[in-house]
């Protein structure tokens, strides 16, 4: 791919707007609060915009192009099963408690409920995956434009990286909030025309569907697959993911989804920047909507480039030594479709997801160092000025940690492989924990630890006693999975059954808390406000019926 | 508090022109697997999307003082 001179000034224009943003905010600083948890006084369409934009980093917009050109419309459930349920689940009945007991992080809330050590446990998983996570997510990005654009790996990772300090370091978590929104507007305005240009090409979905019907995927299957979310799901080798019906709805659809989008600091932060409990409560239902329909942005390319790579039109998936890429999938149609101008502006929101996602990450691993590891654990009792300071020197540390996990990911990417499989399943046994934390009264502190051991134990038991593809199962072969996917599964929903059991066991032998103790934290013990001024359209529970609706729409439409 | 419709609608409004602009000027530059005029359609949208951003800012500005 060659870039044109207005492409590269797009590029430096975005910089210049973000940067711009960051240097505005700067004087909105003066305490931790405003820093970290910018004091609850963003409006809520921009808390709704940044919790999904948080989540959109460049893995999810490369990974979800790659899936679709695998797995076809199928990727999807990633979407209308997976997050759209689980985000109605946490607006509607778990954003209460995590904004009514006022804590500060997710972790923080823990330790209201449970002790220090459930606490202390969740803020070291959480911190050590934020940085790698956005470390991985810098290592896909620079790996991805030196073999596109041939641009140096180290000047394009360190140049992203320093941008995001400056912003973030400047304005904290509300000029990484407001950037967030110009990010999401971003990619969608860039990768929107190449989903209609590369659909149109094909002669519109109904072109697209019948090409597909016709032809026969590398997995022997059908290309009628490619089209449908449902039809094919009855067992595990009638479709390309090799994943049957229970495992996707049990897996991906309750314990995955619901341990990520319920659980996970990165996006319950920026629901709780909100204002009040009702905007609080509205960020990820408002979120949702534009959420549902990020797959014919995201996943609809993908399974375009499939049908026209048989068409003879000049365009082919890209290869590499081991079969197709498809992680380059995205940027082999941008070439074919965009011209000068509009490709800078995909290759910018290419890089704006990439912002994004490690401004999200860097972001919550400040907050959670600077209360809940720093604060707790090394210094107590300082004046809030120490804690700024910390959190603001944490910033760099943790792009710099970031940069370092980037580095450490291209030169060993097969233990990434295994560590990106790990976090996967972390935040499936905490939503065991979670649930019977906030909803059932009579789980104790150790019954909620003993139980997140135990289930994290099950999941990498399960992971190094299993084989997949080839992979895992250093410990021993005592079942094969059809496919990854359906290990991953497989793993969260055992580590899930375990933590859940083994809490409700435990608890129920230990002896419980008073209830005085626990008011605001549980089901029973807390009173939701009803903000009986909001007009109706202000509710959660009428966005979280359109929400509903509309995603069973899709469901239908596309099964 | 700044009002990021301010800067956003800055932002895609300049982008818009620029994309228009190409598209008036240099209508010849398509990419290898369409014939319309990609820059000038998007950049119109964009265009119309950052005015309306920024007509929005300018309304809530003037009801606040």
């Amino acid at each position: 791919m060659k870039l044109a001179a207005i492409d590269y000034f797009i590029l430096l224009l975005y910089f210049a707007f973000v940067l711009g943003i960051g240097w505005r905010l700067r004087k909105q600083i003066s305490t931790s609060g405003d820093f970290l948890l910018s004091s609850h006084a963003v409006p809520v369409w921009i808390t709704s915009l940044a919790f999904i934009a948080a989540n959109l980093g460049a893995q999810e917009l490369i990974g979800m192009s790659a899936s679709g050109a695998k797995y076809g419309i199928m990727t999807a459930h990633f979407y209308w099963i997976g997050a759209i349920p689980a985000i109605l689940f946490m607006g509607l009945f778990m954003m209460p408690f995590y904004y009514g007991s006022k804590a500060r992080s997710v972790p923080e809330y823990l330790k209201m409920r449970f002790d220090e050590k459930t606490r202390t446990f969740n803020a070291c998983t959480f911190a050590v995956m934020t940085i790698f996570s956005s470390g991985i997510s810098m290592f896909v990005l620079g790996d991805l434009f030196h073999l596109v654009l041939g641009w140096d790996f180290s000047t394009s990772v360190l140049c992203s990286a320093i941008i995001v300090l400056i912003y973030t370091f400047l304005g904290g978590l509300t000029s990484a909030i407001y950037n967030e929104v110009l990010q999401f507007l971003l990619i969608v305005t860039g990768f929107a025309p190449l989903a209609v240009l590369s659909v149109m090409k094909l002669g519109g979905w109904s072109g697209l569907v019948d090409r597909l019907r016709s032809m026969t995927l590398p997995t022997g299957q059908s290309g009628d697959v490619m089209t449908h979310a449902w039809k094919y799901m009855g067992s595990a080798s009638e479709n390309p993911m090799g994943v049957g019906l229970f495992a996707m709805v049990a897996g991906l659809g309750f314990v995955l989804s619901f341990g990520y989008w319920c659980t996970n600091f990165l996006v319950v932060q920026r629901a709780m920047a909100a204002p009040s409990m009702s905007a609080a409560r509205r960020t990820p239902l408002i979120g949702a909507l534009p959420k549902m329909f990020l797959p014919f942005i995201v996943i609809l390319p993908g399974i375009a480039a499939l049908a026209l790579a048989k068409m003879n039109v000049g365009y082919d998936i890209p290869t590499n030594d081991s079969g197709y890429n498809y992680n380059q999938v995205l940027t082999s149609l941008m070439a074919k479709f965009y011209p000068a101008g509009l490709l800078g502006v995909g290759l910018t929101g290419l890089m704006a997801s990439f912002m994004s996602g490690m401004a999200g990450n860097v972001t919550a691993f400040n907050t959670v160092w600077t209360y809940d590891i720093y604060q707790s654990h090394i210094k107590r009792g300082a004046p809030d000025s120490h804690y700024l300071q910390v959190g603001r020197i944490t910033t760099v540390a943790g792009v710099l940690l970031s940069i370092a996990a980037a580095y450490y990911a291209r030169q060993y990417g097969n233990i990434m492989d295994l560590l990106q499989l790990v976090f996967g399943v972390v935040n499936a046994p905490l939503f065991a924990t979670f649930v019977l934390g906030m909803f059932w009264k009579r789980a104790t502190a150790n019954g909620a630890f003993i139980g997140l051991i135990t289930g994290t134990g099950a999941a990498v038991a399960t992971l190094c006693l299993t084989v997949a593809e080839g992979k895992g199962g250093w410990f021993g072969h005592y079942y094969e999975f059809s496919s990854a996917m359906a290990q991953n599964f497989w793993i969260a929903i055992i580590a899930w059954t375990t933590c859940f059991v083994v809490t409700f066991l435990v608890s129920l032998a230990s002896s419980p808390r008073p209830d005085r103790e626990m008011e605001g934290l549980v089901y029973g013990l807390t009173k939701v406000p009803h903000d009986a001024t909001a007009k109706w359209y202000q509710r959660p529970a009428t966005v979280a019926v359109v929400v509903a609706v509309l995603v069973i729409l899709l469901n239908i439409w596309f099964a | 508090m700044l009002d990021l419709r301010v800067p956003s609608g800055w932002f895609f409004t300049v982008l818009g022109m620029i994309l228009v602009g190409m598209g008036i000027f240099a209508p010849n530059e398509r990419a290898p697997l369409t014939d319309i005029n990609v820059n000038l359609y998007s950049g119109g949208v964009m265009l119309v999307f950052g005015v309306f951003l920024l007509l929005m800012a300018w309304r809530a500005g003037r009801s606040h003082s």
